[in-house]
């Protein structure tokens, strides 16, 4: 029996239109505007001027606080300036410009394609280096990976989980590095799995990448034969169903455990990481290159096969750059996605640059993405069905619409993960999540002061 | 490409809609209406046709001129309380006394309540509740009118054979063929004919998951055990499982009325609880009451507790 999570869940077209559609390499563009935050927590500080001449590789950025990251330069040349510009959202941000001159790297890059597969010995190099290389989790939250992979004392690690499942539709570009890059992601999760004490590793995937599942496997198997330090690897087949991926649907599905409410995931031993975290840490670690591309998806129901694309991109990149080399918005596209059609964010702002975790321009046209007009809840419980958390979404947005806090926390609002299940089925268009994403804050936030 | 969209996630929703619930559960009540106009000819239409229409345009003007809301017959709803209605009726019913059906069904037990969603008890039942304390003559009159196939047969004319029970005692159906029942030969309303038809139209309700099993299992599998026991005990005094499965509207009930999202639990676990209470309420009405069936009561003392139901079960929490 193939293994899955136990409560709720939804099944939407997996629509993975650009899955065999290779790794392309985005050419550079002539400027690029690097956000200083690009991770969970408190935005980096700058450490650059206009006028500085800067490498690929260099840090522009450190971080301003435990929860931050460094943020490293994406090209060569020269600062033009440093201030607010409009994000993905509208919302203004200090991102740093650079225009581009030629392509020269910083000292101790390794950029062959050789395979190192030997872990280093010493954790705290490890540890420092994934920190200095600023690698965070491009999973979605983008948290800082070295403070996830250094557990609080008292807590131990007992699996590493590599997520693998990319359950979002659309989504492919995790599918892509497994069938590339799945010897590096393996040694990635080598390193991490030592830096956690060696415990049990399972990468989960999806059953609807088979491609990736084999690929995968036989770099396990591959790399336990060769070399030491890969034992207690393993590759899980998950059945499809959304939201695996999600970080305590994944415990659940693989482990069998639950994380508490409110909790963390190392609660209950596990460790979580996406694939696309565990090749940074590979590059980090092994070939000392910080974390300043990733693989993103091009891809719509309304783009020609042609045009639809896997691209690795840099971090910096004017999305409206990358939109026009891969063949401009089609026509049809009323919505633009940064991210999977359930979590993702609408893009408001062409204008705005690639980051760590960007992992998609997935055009909607309006015919799939506006919704139907709200009518009466019919009771049908399919919202409560589909919720992964087991939460009764009817009976939340009804407490929300009349502010009932006290309802709302003992009903659990704040465990909602937001994925949306509850308000794609609702046969009456009630925008469900809407509604509970801005209860939940009010009641996290109450839960907080009160402690 | 003009300007673009910008709205919270998710981005993508389900194709089903209220609208296509409610056109499914009239798709599957299709074979019992088909089976119910073969035998039952005009007389059945007529019902089908008043029934129908009139709980449609009731709800349009209710919902046009008295609440002033925004038009809701589109979603198809008065069109199942249509039909349900109907379905609940015999074939004989005048059509001036199934548009007072109508009326209540529409206009008392859904309308005063705020309209779909809003509803305490299932509007179709408490029409056909209304009829049954008002009309006794009518609904009970059981006989059997010209159909477009099968005029000739007349297993038990002038009364339903649970209300044959109730009169003549269990002798008074040992004429009857079980395997006649399952497909057609059931004295009743309309919608009672043929189990068979109804069955199919529950597994389209379950194969294009509209409702799930839990309610009309829990109510079949109570009213056999509970009359499973009783015959056991005695035979001479109590009609068997199958003969209470097969009559009295306990098929039309579990499947369709009794699955009515709106007066029903929300949870499983609700759901079960709600089935075996409405299995025994029938049993107790079937054996020891004034009425010969009970499912229609049985049904509206359920529905009145549902909120509470609905208070005390909730689903499993994640890490809870
Ligand atoms: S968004 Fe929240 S309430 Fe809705 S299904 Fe997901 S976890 Fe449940
Ligand atoms: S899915 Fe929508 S209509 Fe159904 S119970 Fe939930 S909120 Fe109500």
């Amino acid at each position: 029996m193939m293994k899955t999570f136990s409560i709720g869940g939804i099944h939407p077209s997996d629509s993975k239109i650009s899955k065999d559609c290779k790794i392309e390499v985005l050419p550079v563009p002539s400027k690029v505007f690097i956000s200083v935050a690009q991770h969970l927590g408190a935005p980096a500080t700058p450490i650059v001027k206009a006028g500085d001449t800067v490498k690929v590789g260099q840090v522009i950025a450190e971080p301003a606080g435990f929860i931050s990251a460094y943020v490293h330069s994406s090209v060569s040349g020269t600062v033009k300036s440093v201030g607010p510009r409009k994000d993905l959202a509208g919302n203004n941000m200090t991102h740093i410009e650079i225009d581009v001159e030629g392509d020269e790297w910083v000292e101790g890059v390794d950029l062959s394609d050789t395979l190192i597969t030997a872990i280093p010995e010493d954790n705290k190099a490890i540890l420092e280096k994934i920190k200095m290389c600023g690698v965070v989790g491009l999973g979605g939250a983008t948290f800082p990976a070295h403070v996830k992979l250094c557990p609080p004392p008292g807590k131990v690690a007992d699996c590493l989980i590599l997520n693998g499942a990319e359950c979002e539709p659309y989504l492919t570009s995790d599918n892509r590095i497994m069938i590339e890059r799945s010897k590096e992601i393996v040694v990635g999760a080598a390193i991490m799995k030592q830096v956690l004490g060696g415990c049990k590793t399972v990468i989960g995937i999806e059953e609807n990448k088979p491609e990736a599942l084999a690929a995968m496997t036989a770099a396990v198997a591959q790399l336990q034969k060769t070399a030491k330090g890969y034992d207690g690897i393993s590759v899980m087949t998950l059945k499809k169903k959304y939201p695996q991926g999600g970080e305590k649907q994944l415990i659940d599905a693989v482990m069998g455990r639950q994380v508490k409410s409110m909790g963390l995931p190392i609660d209950v031993g596990a460790v979580v990481q996406n694939v696309a975290t565990s090749l940074a840490v590979y590059e980090a670690v092994q070939k000392n290159i910080p974390l300043i591309t990733n693989v993103m998806t091009i891809t719509g129901d309304c783009l020609p096969m042609e045009k639809q694309h896997n691209y690795k991109f840099r971090i910096g990149m004017p999305l409206s750059y990358i939109a026009e080399v891969a063949g401009g918005v089609p026509e049809q596209a009323a919505k633009i996605i940064s991210g999977g059609p359930m979590m993702g964010k609408a893009i408001a702002n062409m204008e705005a640059t690639t980051v760590k975790g960007s992992s998609s321009l997935l055009y909607l046209t309006a015919e799939q993405t506006v919704r139907g007009v709200e009518s009466a809840c019919i009771r049908c419980g399919k919202c409560a069905e589909a919720c992964p958390m087991g939460l009764e979404p009817f009976l939340l947005q009804k407490y929300a619409r009349h502010n009932m806090t006290d309802e709302l926390e003992e009903n659990a609002v704040q465990d909602c993960i937001e994925c949306g299940c509850c308000l794609y089925s609702c046969p009456a268009n009630i925008p469900l999540l809407d509604i509970i994403r801005i209860a939940k804050g009010d009641v996290i936030r109450i839960i907080r002061t009160r402690k | 490409m003009e300007k673009l969209l910008v709205s919270p996630s998710p981005h993508l929703h389900t194709k089903t809609s209220t609208k296509s619930l409610m056109r499914d559960v009239v798709i599957a009540m299709m074979p019992a209406v088909i089976v119910s106009v073969l035998f039952y000819g005009w007389s059945e239409l007529l019902v089908l046709g008043v029934s129908v229409a009139s709980c449609v345009l009731l709800e349009y003007l209710i919902t046009k001129y008295l609440l002033k809301k925004p038009c809701t017959v589109c979603d198809m709803s008065a069109v199942v309380t249509g039909v349900l209605l109907a379905l609940n009726l015999p074939a004989t019913t005048p059509w001036w006394v199934v548009f007072i059906g109508a009326v209540v069904a529409i206009g008392v037990a859904k309308m005063t309540f705020g309209g779909l969603g809003q509803n305490l008890f299932n509007p179709a039942i408490v029409g056909r509740v209304f009829l049954l304390i008002s009309f006794p003559t009518y609904m009970t009159d059981w006989t059997r009118p010209q159909g477009f196939i099968g005029g000739g047969i007349d297993a038990l004319s002038g009364a339903t054979p649970l209300g044959a029970v109730k009169e003549g005692g269990i002798a008074a159906i040992e004429c009857l063929d079980y395997s006649d029942m399952l497909f057609y030969n059931i004295g009743g309303s309309a919608g009672e004919l043929s189990a068979i038809a109804l069955l199919i139209g529950f597994a389209y309700l379950l194969v294009r998951r509209v409702i799930k099993p839990y309610i009309t299992c829990s109510i079949i599998a109570t009213v056999a055990i509970f009359s499973g026991i009783f015959w056991a005990i005695n035979p001479a005094e109590y009609t068997d499982p199958v003969f209470n499965i097969l009559t009295g509207g306990l098929l039309l009930g579990a499947i369709f009325m009794a699955t009515d999202y709106v007066t029903s639990p929300m949870s499983n676990v609700g759901g079960i609880i709600f089935g075996v209470g409405i299995g025994i309420i029938t049993m107790l009405i079937r054996y020891f009451g004034a009425y010969p069936e009970g499912m229609s009561f049985a049904i509206l003392i359920m529905n009145s507790v549902v909120p509470l139901i609905n208070k005390w079960c909730h689903t499993k929490k994640y890490g809870r």
